[in-house]
């Protein structure tokens, strides 16, 4: 018995549109650019919508229909979801078609693609929670089996999976921590008791997922037969065989004239050939098997990159700066308690983000390798810390009203008690609070009634200049270290 | 392999980037076991191993400080030059005033008499003053005639407006050239659109870089530092094709929201009284220095102390700046309008014309250091694959190509 257990990861974050230094403090959309390029969010769905999601769901559909027996998982992100709810629904409803077939399993995940296990696990559990309520919303089912943004895997979020009741979770099947054993048997990680780990068979899914239309390659071109073969030569030593890839590799990372469509149309038909070759879903996977050993990772694996770590996200200088700064907010953002603004801070953790600032293909000279609608990995890095930046002060606005309305109303109480007599101080009914910053109103003119006169400016300042003194606040410049370098 | 080299400019004479790459070429073309002969058109000190002749004996006047500038080969063709052509019974100076024209002219001329006594395989000129010697060289000895490409007619006009007597020489020796050489696909489309050369005809080979660790100068403007000013710098000639004026905008746009920037010119050139004009206009003099043109250690010391630097030429063949500045820890701003832009990814990059982005690149590398510390760690490390060795393999290569064809 060798049993197929495919998932197709489904995702689309929100890019940020041009943002310059000039926006900060004037513009609060980050995400609406409109350019019909590839920074426009509508733009891109509708386009890989039409490539991919529309043809491929037909496809699976009929493949459902037509073969008891077929089952795969789906992985989405929350952002793909919203996208398709507010750009192309007929895709969210051909998605919910195939769920409700019964033999396609959701999994957890992060509801903003994010990277936030590295860097905040309340900020992950959120976000996980998040996640399973929108799954539940819009699928009716409760994912029992996690998946982390890129594949990201280490043993300590296994433990957290296990004891937030998963009982399954999907990692790379890498030779570093396998060894000489198979990836085609479930594992379980160290210290956990009941939770197994799925492993991606790389060689197997990559072959549809980056060498399908590789002319160079030697065993293209790839069809469903060789293919099935190939699976099934696996009878005898394996159990599973995990194939995991981005959903928008049928006809979007690999066209449709490249014949994509066609292989996906005849592979369970010819896998299934082999009277012993069947499909599980995740949970049926794990029900049906052991584990047939320890799989230990301690340092983060992920399926990117020859170095299967995540350095294509936070490799260099400016996306660790960039990750950061997101994270430092989070105390400020959560204590607004703005859902508006918790939303767009989410959205800017999306793991894309970052790894548009990716430098690395400058050492080997493929830039292709990464795409990006950003004209440089710099460019990317300036747009995104704009909108951070006035994401940032539009959070202290709040945070300050917020602690000054505190202390307004601590001071009024102790004024009461002395004295009923005097006037509330004038200062507390200048601003709403609960009003957003408005760039045209100053926030640094309460500074004339502060003790401290000496930050004062004879001539009224320009409204940038205000900006610019809140936002050297946030950032603080750094000593420039960079000589020694 | 022997190459008799034409060119208008060598260090240490202080110029431009010709002499730069010249110089660069020259050395690793001569240490890959090219003999090159480098022809001068005036007497003048030399540096490496080269085998120098010089067109003549006479001297350059020196008229003050930036004089050799005046020499240089950006400026129009009509643009005179004295020379002291020889000394009358009692001693004086004889003066003679020439067009750089001329002067080109009398160079071909002296070219001709050398490439007959001369013993070479083939002729290598750089830029259009030295064309017309290298096609004079060609036809007195018949050998092979490659072009240099380091600048055209439309990058000193920054736009179309060209000097019509120096397009006419270009024109002419690119289509009796064998081969033309240009340091950047920016200028290769150049010189097929503009100038009609058949593509087959045109090679890129970039201009390289030495990577050599430079040292730690004492430290300059130190009162602005220490009142935590950010240093903006600019470092070229001040002319129209070098887009000073756009640099002036975006700082006009800068200081807007950052007063805490100080930006420095450092350069001399036929715009420069538009350019102070400009800075007064702006309002912009208490943020705005004027450094004049800077040499050798003067100019690094400026490249080390500044924060950012600035290279918003309106048509830049090449740019070697940006590389210098990276050599001595300074990330850059580079014009997309440049040849350099093609081979240095660790940069920002805007169009020469885009103020407002200029303003917002320069607003946030000074804002997000980061961004600095990672152009330069990064950056370092693409200089050395950027060397002048690699262009000189690249030469020998063409080189040989040429002359096995001139001998089967």
């Amino acid at each position: 018995m060798l049993t197929i257990c495919p998932y197709f990861h489904v995702h689309q974050p929100y890019r940020v549109k041009k943002f310059s230094v000039f926006d900060i403090g004037q513009d609060t959309e980050y995400f609406n650019d409109g350019s019909g390029t590839d920074m426009d969010n509508r733009f891109i769905v509708e386009k890989v919508a039409n490539k991919s999601y529309r043809p491929t769901n037909k496809i699976l559909k009929e493949l459902l229909d037509n073969h008891p027996e077929f089952r795969f998982n789906l992985s989405f992100s929350g952002t793909v979801l919203d996208q398709f709810e507010t750009y192309a629904p007929d895709v969210l409803e051909s998605f919910q078609e195939l769920v409700a077939t019964g033999r396609v399993e959701i999994l957890a995940d992060t509801y903003h693609h994010s990277l936030a296990f590295f860097y905040s696990i309340p900020e992950f559990k959120r976000q996980v929670q998040k996640h399973e309520r929108r799954i539940k919303q819009l699928f009716g089912v409760k994912p029992k089996v996690f998946r982390n943004t890129e594949l990201s895997y280490r043993n300590d979020l296994a433990k957290w999976c296990e004891d937030n009741g998963y009982i399954g979770i999907m990692a790379e099947g890498w030779e570093k921590y396998l060894g000489w054993r198979s990836p085609n048997y479930l594992y379980h990680p160290p210290g956990c008791k009941k939770i197994k780990v799925l492993l991606k068979n790389y060689k197997l899914s990559d072959d549809v997922a980056f060498r399908f239309s590789n002319q160079a390659w030697a065993d293209w071109p790839l069809d469903a037969g060789k293919y099935s073969n190939w699976i099934n030569s696996h009878h005898g030593n394996g159990q599973t065989v995990n194939l995991f890839m981005d959903y928008e590799s049928f006809g979007e990372h690999q066209w449709e004239d490249t014949g994509i469509f066609d292989f996906l149309r005849h592979f369970p038909d010819m896998v299934m050939r082999h009277p012993d070759t069947s499909f599980k879903t995740a949970t049926e996977t794990i029900e049906a098997y052991e584990a047939a050993g320890e799989y230990d990772v301690p340092d983060i694996l992920t399926w990117a990159d020859t170095e299967r770590d995540l350095t294509a996200w936070i490799g260099n200088d400016i996306q660790r700066d960039a990750i950061a700064a997101t994270y430092r907010m989070e105390k400020d953002v959560m204590s607004t308690g703005k859902r508006d603004l918790i939303e767009i801070w989410r959205k800017l953790q999306t793991s894309d983000h970052y790894y548009f600032m990716c430098t690395k293909w400058s050492n080997d000279g493929d830039v292709h390798a990464y795409f990006s609608p950003y004209k440089s990995p710099y460019d990317a890095y300036i747009n995104f810390m704009n909108a951070l930046s006035d994401l940032k002060l539009r959070v202290d606005y709040i945070v300050q009203e917020k602690a000054k309305a505190e202390e307004a109303a601590a001071e009024k109480d102790t004024v009461k008690n002395e004295e009923s007599k005097q006037p509330p101080p004038q200062k507390s009914q200048e601003k709403d609070p609960a009003k957003p910053p408005d760039p045209q109103s100053k926030p640094d003119e309460d500074v004339t009634s502060a003790p401290e006169p000496e930050e004062l400016i004879d001539e009224p300042e320009p409204l940038f200049k205000n900006i610019w003194n809140r936002l050297k606040k946030i950032f603080p410049l750094v000593s420039p270290e960079r000589k020694s370098t | 392999m022997k190459v008799l080299t034409f060119s208008w400019e060598y260090p240490p004479a202080k110029n431009g980037g010709l002499g730069v790459a010249c110089f660069g070429l020259t050395r690793e073309l001569l240490a890959s076991g090219v003999a090159v002969t480098l022809v001068l058109p005036k007497t003048q000190e030399t540096r490496g191993d080269a085998r120098f002749l010089f067109a003549d004996t006479e001297r350059l006047v020196k008229t003050g400080e930036n004089a050799d500038i005046l020499y240089g080969p950006y400026n129009q063709a009509a643009t005179t030059i004295e020379s002291i052509i020889g000394y009358d019974s009692t001693g004086k100076p004889i003066y003679c005033s020439r067009s750089i024209l001329e002067e080109a002219h009398r160079f071909a001329h002296q070219a001709a008499i050398i490439a007959r006594m001369e013993d070479f395989d083939v002729i290598h000129a750089h830029d259009w003053t030295s064309y017309l010697a290298g096609v004079a060289a060609k036809i007195a000895s018949g050998k092979k005639l490659v072009l240099h490409v380091h600048a055209t007619s439309f990058d000193q006009a920054a736009g179309d407006n060209v000097d019509p007597s120096i397009f006419k020489i270009e024109k002419e020796a690119f289509d009796l050239a064998d081969q033309v050489v240009t340091v950047s696909n920016y200028t290769r489309n150049i010189l097929i659109h503009k100038h009609g050369v058949k593509e087959d005809k045109v090679t890129v080979v970039h201009n390289g870089c030495d990577a050599e660790e430079v040292k730690e100068l004492p430290p300059t403007l130190v009162e602005l530092k220490r009142q935590g000013k950010k240093i903006v710098l600019y470092h070229g000639r001040i002319s129209i094709q070098k887009g000073v004026d756009y640099f002036v905008r975006a700082a006009r746009r800068v200081v807007d929201v950052n007063p805490n920037v100080v930006f420095v010119i450092s350069g001399w050139g036929d715009m420069m009284t538009q350019v102070i004009d400009q800075v007064g206009a702006m309002g912009l003099s208490e943020h705005v220095r004027f450094a004049g043109a800077l040499w050798e250690d003067d100019r690094d010391r400026m490249y080390q102390c500044a924060d950012l630097f600035v290279m918003p030429s309106v048509s830049e063949p090449f740019g070697l700046v940006p590389l210098e500045a990276l050599q001595h820890g300074t990330p850059s701003i580079i014009s997309k309008q440049s040849g350099v832009a093609e081979v240095l990814t660790h940069a920002l990059k805007v169009d020469f014309w885009d103020i407002d982005e200029m303003a917002n690149q320069i607003l946030a590398a000074l804002q997000y250091p980061v961004i600095g510390q990672q152009i330069v760690k990064e950056g370092k490390l693409q200089l050395l694959q950027m060397s002048w060795n690699k262009a000189a393999q690249r030469m020998k290569e063409l080189f040989q190509n040429l002359v096995q064809y001139a001998t089967s």
